[in-house]
């Protein structure tokens, strides 16, 4: 046999992978969905549940559950890009929904009468495939139109919103801390957002004068990062329990401090500490994008006979613009997360949810903070992105 | 639960004197001074406004709402939860900052003024006070006074009257393996300890380290721990040391625990008892800002036959509904209240 021919024959006999990405999603979802408990049912809130396997429950939930991954497998091998995408779609958005509805579902049917104090809680399993649900529909709607790639998650988004707003996941121990809490989230949601709108809006103001220092004076600019550097390496605990004495003596020695609560604990420290982290990710993405404006632009804007002045805002600021707005999107992604710890000093917020949560051991509680807080993350980016993405485009 | 009942050294007020106590809580202390500031007696508003003249903090804020909080753990927001319910139904407007944070957030609010009334623990003023070694605390009622005068002096803070309930540190064992061994007492530990010597005890750091931890356990009933019998976790976390003790996680058969924890019945767990006294008494009570309690006299009097019915066994119960029930804590406290008629 020729070389050639052995070739062929190699070729003939391989599978093609054609979406590694969609092959690399479908094994470990399978994997999980056979060893990985979907479900686990506790006696009680604190004590270690039983886990229940996918394929442990109703045989037409699970053959659903199964066949949907292996839809998503199979997509992995389709060429065509088209009807690989639609069925990624179809299979990552389908294992969502279907997920969502068993573990409602068969969590009411676990509830017992005899046993109030029983939770039935989301194991790994269930984590896992909404995971890999999820990535698979991002991943299906990578060359669709910007519209359909906003559209499409929305739609996923309200669909789980109103299968949750239905009652069909009341049965779960997550949906039952959450309506133990619901007197306080809305405000708490609310606080956290306060919070880091606040503290963003701040860093702004701050951010502009260090900026320009940093780009317009060299001797500056060495100073300006290095602090910012080393504030960035501050576990952020330690920063906001390093607060705490200054502003209580502010709080105490200024009687207007106090008046218009600024103290040691609650938001005055919180905002200061979330102000601090953001400033980084503001300046230099801020300077970056100043420094990078190309110097012949600049040079032809002098042509035109443009004062400096009408050089900075109408030519280094348009160009610089992106890169302002990714610093915004990092630093407001960054205190979204950091304001979950401002809960211990007295803040509020989903922070505090998460606290009690990992005091009492429960860990369906700790999810009441932790899933909403993700969610305002992911928002955030989002919206960031689609305005970046609309900058781009403008001529 | 996490509680974190002990402040670190270092993070005490500096306020040095462990022996004002045995000034403030001797001859002068009596009788009726003690139900002067615990009942809505007519003196209580003039000998306010005397005790306040020399300390100029924020200012009345007359028909204004109570701030309430609490500690982030589940009686925190149990005992918060019946505070709020008792204030609202005697008019007394008051607004929700409930689990704000952890013991010295909740003392730096109140001091200044954020906050205006709180439950806290008698055996913690052992702590704000830098006193721990004065065994004042050992004595529920002479802790309390301690506690009620130094703060009213210091900082125009008034202690309501307390429940009678003990939170204390307790050692906790599986109930089984308990009556196996016959362990009742902390003695029945300590004779089981020196002879066996089989014991793994589950602690937080704070535990085996504070001087009133198991340092004063060791030295009252005579017994000592190596490095091998014990597994030191960093928090103060009694859910995770019940857990161990309760699964025999890495061997632990023993539980550093909080007197009134819900999860010691629920998970087969039994406190030894403390026969000899070695801890001070932590004792759950209403603490409100001078200006607080001058603004609604009647303060004291709305709180303090609710707090008369929680005994150890009550809390235990209330919190085991929440933490181990996961019922929901305004729900579990309104009901109790209700059922005592302490709530129309």
């Amino acid at each position: 046999m020729s070389t050639a021919s052995l070739a062929d024959a190699r070729r003939g006999l391989r599978i093609h992978v054609a979406d590694r990405v969609a092959f690399a999603l479908a094994l470990p979802a399978i994997a999980a969905a056979i060893f990985a408990g979907f479900l686990s049912i506790a006696p009680n809130r604190l004590a270690d549940g039983r886990p229940l396997a996918l394929w442990q429950l109703g045989a037409l939930d699970s053959a659903i559950a199964f066949g949907l991954l292996i839809l998503l497998f199979a997509a992995a091998f389709i060429r065509d890009e088209t009807w690989r995408s639609k069925l990624l779609f179809v299979a990552g958005a389908g294992l969502l929904i279907a997920i969502l509805l068993t573990a409602g579902a068969t969590a009411y049917g676990h509830l017992d009468p005899r046993e109030p104090a029983r939770r039935i809680s989301l194991g790994s399993a269930f984590w896992i495939l909404s995971a890999v649900g999820s990535l698979a529909c991002f991943q299906s709607l990578q060359r669709v139109s910007r519209t359909a790639k906003i559209l499409a998650p929305l739609a996923l988004a309200a669909a789980a919103a109103a299968i949750a707003a239905s009652g069909a996941l009341d049965a779960l121990s997550l949906t039952r801390e959450f309506h133990a809490q619901r007197a306080t989230f809305a405000s708490e949601l609310a606080r956290h957002v306060g919070l880091v709108a606040f503290a963003i809006l701040l860093a702004c103001l701050c951010a502009v004068p260090l900026t320009l220092a940093a780009v317009y004076r060299e001797n500056a600019r060495a100073t300006i990062f290095t602090t910012l550097n080393l504030l960035q390496t501050i576990p952020s605990i330690a920063l906001f329990g390093v607060l705490i004495a200054p502003l209580s003596f502010l709080g105490a020695q200024v009687p207007l401090a106090n008046k218009i609560g600024i103290g040691g604990i609650g938001a005055a420290p919180a905002i200061i500490a979330l102000v601090l982290y953001a400033l980084l990710p503001l300046v230099r993405s801020a300077d970056a994008g100043l420094r990078n404006v190309p110097a012949d632009v600049r040079e032809s804007a002098r042509g035109m006979g443009m004062t400096p002045r009408q050089i900075f805002w109408r030519v280094d600021l348009p160009l610089a613009l992106p890169a302002l707005i990714s610093g915004l999107r990092v630093a407001t992604v960054q205190s979204i997360g950091l304001a979950v710890v401002a809960a211990l000093i007295g803040a509020g917020g989903l922070g505090t949810f998460v606290f009690q949560g990992i005091g009492e051991y429960a860990l369906d509680l700790v999810l009441v903070g932790t899933l909403p807080t993700i969610a305002l993350a992911v928002s955030a980016d989002a919206l960031f992105q689609i305005v970046l993405a609309n900058l781009r485009c403008r001529p | 639960m996490l509680r974190a009942h002990k402040l670190a050294a270092g993070e005490v007020e500096s306020h040095p004197g462990a022996n004002e106590c045995s000034q403030v809580a001797g001859p002068r202390l009596t009788r009726e001074t003690l139900d002067m500031w615990t009942s809505s007696h007519p003196l209580t508003r003039r000998a306010l406004l005397a005790g306040s003249a020399a300390l100029p903090l924020a200012p009345v804020r007359a028909a204004e709402p109570v701030i309430v909080a609490s500690k982030i753990d589940t009686e925190g927001a149990l005992i918060g939860e019946m505070i709020l319910a008792l204030l609202e139904a005697a008019g007394i407007p008051a607004r929700n900052r409930l689990q704000l944070g952890p013991t010295r957030i909740l003392r730096a609010a109140i001091l200044s003024g954020a906050i205006d009334l709180y439950p806290e623990y008698t055996g913690n003023a052992a702590f704000f006070f830098a006193m721990d070694g004065d065994p004042v605390w050992k004595d529920a009622r002479a802790g309390y006074e301690c506690a009620r005068a130094l703060d009213l002096q210091r900082s125009d803070l008034v202690w309501l009257k307390p429940a009678p309930a003990d939170n204390s540190w307790v050692l906790a064992m599986r109930a089984d393996f308990a009556d196996a061994h016959r362990l009742a007492t902390l003695d029945d530990f300590a004779r089981w300890t020196r002879e066996a010597g089989a014991v793994k005890l589950a602690a937080s750091a704070e535990f085996v380290e504070s001087r009133s931890g198991l340092p004063a356990f060791q030295e009252t009933y005579g017994f000592s721990l190596g490095a091998r019998q014990l597994l030191v976790l960093s928090g103060g976390n009694t859910s995770a040391t019940i857990k161990a003790a309760a699964d025999g996680i890495s061997g632990v058969n023993a539980a550093m625990a909080y007197g009134t924890d819900g999860a010691l019945a629920a998970l087969g767990l039994r406190a030894l008892e403390d026969t000899k006294h070695a801890q001070p008494v932590y004792a759950p009570a209403p603490v409100a800002r001078g200006l607080i309690v001058q603004s609604y006299p009647q303060m004291a009097a709305v709180l303090a036959p609710a707090f008369q019915t929680l005994d150890v066994q009550v809390l235990r119960r209330l919190n085991e509904q929440i933490a181990i029930e996961g019922r929901e804590a305004r729900l579990v406290a309104r009901t109790y209240l209700r059922e005592h008629g302490l709530l129309a």
